[in-house]
């Protein structure tokens, strides 16, 4: 039980004013056996509503007192209580009792529901939240993601040591088109397709650096690259570069009979 | 005190009087309203606690609280007993009477300015409730219906009120 959580709902005070059905007050009662932080509270709400009645106090007549302890001592053993009005008096309790914890019983089953409606009512809006928020960070790292290679293909198409050279498609694949981005300094090599047809499964584009007519090997590619990619290094200065369809993984020697694509290097 | 009432030693009885009379007639006398009825039922909490001491559990609480409970419900009793043999009437002008009467009841000793001290330290809300519950001695689930408050709102702000009040009046 949180002890904390059980004075704040205020059924302690709810204790003191004698306003718990049977039920509850026997809870309480059991409570207070067991918790001593509830016997201390209970012990300062009581000290309170003391403090409280004292300051609201009303003398009664000096009279009421002779009056009353007359009444006690004129009684044969100190003790009459009539039977019928003990009954009576009794039973109309009991009504107000009956009545009070029925109108108890309704408005706590209905604040039960309502409750309880709400709750489910955060519930599910809490998951939609947390599916949103999943969304959300997904989204994220996709732009971020983009954001990273755009910033790697920046690098190279702002960098003037890089000279762009446009393939442009032969008769094999006139609508063909693609560009390498060659840099004279590293010699690295950075390829991006503007347009390019679909390979089967087993064949695979490779890139070609022509120096002093011999074609290197740059690489192979596939489609659906996006942006800038770095292939292999051309370790001297090409004349051209050129892309032929060669089997998955490539070949050392190239079938310049399927090349798709061609361009010669303009030197500044 | 509650072996030697047990005992039927009066004097006890006398010291709890002089103690606590006080309190309990400022209790009853705000929820019936009348001097000579209030004087009836502070006689009837007292012989009372005379009578049923033996089933006061100190265990369920200080023996003040049992006999404020008792008094609120003797109290409560004979005035409903009373509201519903008369008419509604009746008893709004016997309220309106009453209140000249209160005032012009010299020997009731009020402490109304300390009262007023210390309800005014409180928020209106917690004044409203304290007002209803211990003056007046409403129930909370009266209080609720009547004013249209959750039952919950009630008891909350009860509670805050009773801190208030522990801080004002200061129990330590």
């Amino acid at each position: 039980m949180n002890i904390e959580e059980y004075i704040l709902s205020g059924i302690l005070e709810a204790y003191v004013l004698g306003e718990l059905a049977a039920k509850e007050r026997e809870e309480v009662e059991k409570n207070l056996q067991q918790y001593s932080a509830l016997r201390d509270e209970l012990s300062k709400i009581e000290l309170t509503m003391e403090s409280f009645l004292m300051k609201t106090a009303i003398k009664p007549r000096a009279d009421v007192k002779r009056v009353l302890f007359k009444q006690i001592n004129e009684r044969p053993n100190g003790k009459v209580v009539s039977l019928v009005q003990a009954q009576s008096e009794s039973s109309i309790s009991w009504r107000y009792a009956t009545a009070a914890s029925v109108a108890i019983a309704l408005l706590s089953s209905y604040l039960a529901y309502n409750y309880w409606s709400k709750y489910r009512k955060s519930e599910s809006n809490l998951t939609e939240l947390i599916a949103q928020n999943q969304r959300i960070a997904q989204d994220y790292n996709n732009v971020n993601l983009r954001l990273d290679r755009i910033e790697t293909d920046l690098k190279v198409t702002s960098n003037p040591d890089f000279i762009r050279v446009v393939m442009k498609g032969t008769p094999n694949a006139p609508e063909s088109i693609a560009s390498v981005y060659w840099n004279a300094t590293t010699k690295e090599v950075y390829l991006s397709i503007q347009h390019m047809k679909e390979l089967s499964k087993e064949n695979q584009y490779q890139l070609w650096a022509i120096i002093d007519g011999k074609p290197i090997n740059c690489g192979v590619f596939d489609l659906g690259l996006a942006g800038i990619v770095k292939m292999k290094d051309a370790l001297e200065s090409p004349s051209t570069f050129a892309v032929t369809i060669e089997k998955r993984g490539g070949k050392t020697t190239p079938s310049l009979e399927t090349m798709q694509v061609a361009g010669n290097l303009v030197k500044g | 005190m509650v072996a030697r009432l047990i005992q039927r030693d009066q004097s006890a009885l006398d010291y709890l009087y002089d103690r606590y009379s006080s309190a309990l007639y400022g209790v009853v006398f705000r929820i019936v309203k009348k001097e000579e009825l209030a004087e009836e039922v502070l006689q009837d909490v007292f012989l009372k606690v005379w009578d049923k001491i033996e089933s006061y559990d100190s265990a369920k609480g200080k023996l003040f609280t049992w006999m404020v409970n008792i008094a609120r419900n003797q109290a409560i009793d004979k005035s409903r007993s009373r509201e519903t043999s008369k008419g509604k009437k009746t008893d709004d002008i016997d309220y309106l009477v009453n209140k000249i009467d209160i005032q012009e009841n010299s020997h009731l000793q009020v402490d109304a300015i300390g009262l007023k001290e210390v309800l005014l330290k409180l928020s209106e809300d917690q004044q409203f409730i304290v007002n209803q519950l211990y003056l007046k001695g409403y129930t909370q689930s009266e209080v609720a219906a009547e004013f249209d408050i959750p039952l919950g709102t009630v008891k909350t702000r009860l509670r805050l009120a009773m801190i208030e009040l522990r801080s004002i009046l200061d129990i330590k």
